[in-house]
């Protein structure tokens, strides 16, 4: 239940805002990572400048923590008065985590629902996807949302479509991609044991490794340009 | 380029090279001023903020550069990483220290809000490849100035603190920016031709827009407007030092073939 309480006397962060990002109108709303901002129109800006000057987006959604609920099914099990968090009645968006394949966290938003509140809204979403690894869910009325007039797309958002853009595993993967195991069959489907190639552990991402994995492995592989 | 290149007189030509010029270098130092932030911002966001607009200055500096190039073939590497300080045609407002972060955000802003309407206005040039790279770079610009309006606003309307600086910056800067609206030699003729923006029309927009928010909305004194300002010839001691900076990797190593 990813709900902290800052100490006021020592949290000098700004508030911490959780953006949704859609890349196209037939697509969900993701969650693509977040932004500290002061508030609902900064949040925005910022999102825009941290998720999407390279990849096609067509609107942003920025939500302050403190206006997400969110638990494992794990977390429902060890507390479940979690399912009566109270709060507003209203239109709630659920979202759900379904995989862990990725190293980004993805999270789709992918209904909307009457709830008496934010609890209501949880148990809605575990009713609804009992199988996912983490329910997320705000109330409507908590989104900061870009508008969708023909200015503001033209501005936020086309620019980004006449950059280069490259996937994040083109960059600096030391060693073998997964994806590349993967089609050479030598990814196991499911297994408890980490990739390794060569003796190797092989990461989904470089940043999940530490750095001074990477300095090690770093002088063993030529690296082109 | 989609329209065809309007055939220009050999003084015309002159004096467009000129302008795209001093365009590019606004851009370029101003782009090197913002990316003296990059590590050092405030938070993170902004940090990553400010290094997209610098990008996107150094950018449209790139275009402009290329505008030059189609007419007397300059590179745009050799112009921006070898010319002297007494070389580049920047604007003294572009070149001043970075500052603070209200200083910057202000600049940044003034600056923004005049290259948006300078480009609202280009997109209508007879010149074709013109008018094309302001389209493309209008939207960009645009975004900018809603981010720096709402920093210049944040900050004047902040804390006693960040209201102070945030007007000692506009005092600082204020004797500088009429300089961004001073024609370069031979530029009326390209006015009058409809191949350029008429500053003097740009600059009551640009009025109309900035005043009044800097006044009414964020409470600033707007100080006197400051004496008539030397061209684009006479630059600020801090040009020389910035760059020494920019230019040095590439003129420790000339003969590099691709960077």
């Amino acid at each position: 239940m990813t709900q902290p309480q800052p100490d006021p006397q020592s949290d000098t962060q700004w508030p911490r805002w959780e953006v949704f990002k859609q890349d196209s109108e037939k697509r969900p709303y993701q969650a693509v990572g977040s932004v500290h901002a002061g508030d609902p129109d900064h949040a925005l800006l910022t999102a825009r400048n941290v998720f999407v000057r390279r990849p096609a987006a067509v609107s942003l959604w920025a939500v302050r923590e403190d206006h997400i609920l969110s638990a494992t099914p794990e977390e429902v099990v060890s507390h479940p008065d979690v399912l009566d968090t109270p709060g507003e009645a209203g239109a709630y968006h659920i979202g759900v985590k379904k995989s862990h394949k990725r190293s980004m966290t993805f999270v789709d938003l992918i209904a909307t629902v009457k709830a008496g509140g934010p609890g209501d809204a949880l148990r809605q979403a575990q009713a609804q996807h009992p199988d996912a690894l983490t329910w997320v869910v705000f109330a409507d009325v908590a989104i900061a949302r870009t508008d969708d007039d023909a200015e503001t797309v033209e501005s936020w958002f086309a620019p980004a479509r006449d950059k280069t853009y490259k996937q994040q595993q083109y960059y600096g993967v030391i060693g073998k991609h997964v994806g590349e195991l993967k089609r050479e069959g030598r990814m196991p489907r499911r297994t408890t044991q980490e990739p390794h190639v060569a003796g190797h552990k092989v990461y989904d991402h470089p940043h999940d490794q530490t750095s001074e994995m990477l300095r090690q492995r770093a002088a063993e592989v030529e690296v082109k340009p | 380029m989609t329209a065809p290149t309007t055939s220009l007189s050999e003084v015309q030509q002159a004096a467009l090279i000129r302008k795209l010029t001093a365009l590019a270098d606004d851009e370029i130092i101003l782009a090197q001023r913002g990316g003296e932030w990059t590590g050092q911002a405030p938070i993170l966001e902004e940090d990553i903020a400010l290094a997209n607009i610098a990008q996107d200055e150094l950018g449209h500096a790139g275009l402009y550069l290329e505008l030059r190039r189609a007419l007397d073939g300059t590179d745009a590497d050799t112009l921006a990483f070898t010319r002297s300080a007494d070389e580049y045609t920047s604007a003294r407002f572009v070149e001043l220290p970075k500052g603070d972060w209200a200083f910057t955000m202000l600049r940044q802003y003034l600056y923004d809000a005049y290259e948006a309407l300078w480009l609202d206005a280009a997109r209508k040039s007879t010149y074709g490849p013109l008018a094309e790279v302001a389209s493309k770079a209008f939207r960009e610009e645009r975004f900018h100035l809603q981010h720096t309006a709402l920093w210049v606003e944040r900050l004047a309307l902040g804390t006693p603190e960040s209201m102070k600086r945030t007007q000692d910056a506009l005092n600082a800067l204020w004797p500088y920016v009429g300089q961004l609206f001073q024609p370069v030699a031979g530029e009326t003729e390209l006015v009058d031709a409809g191949l350029l923006p008429d500053l003097n029309a740009v600059k009551t927009r640009w009025e109309g827009l900035i005043v009044p928010h800097l006044t009414v909305q964020c409470g600033l004194v707007l100080p006197p407007a400051g004496a008539e300002q030397p061209g684009r010839d006479t630059h600020t001691e801090d040009l020389a030092p910035l760059l020494l900076e920019m230019q040095r990797v590439a003129r420790e190593h000339p003969d590099v073939l691709v960077w």
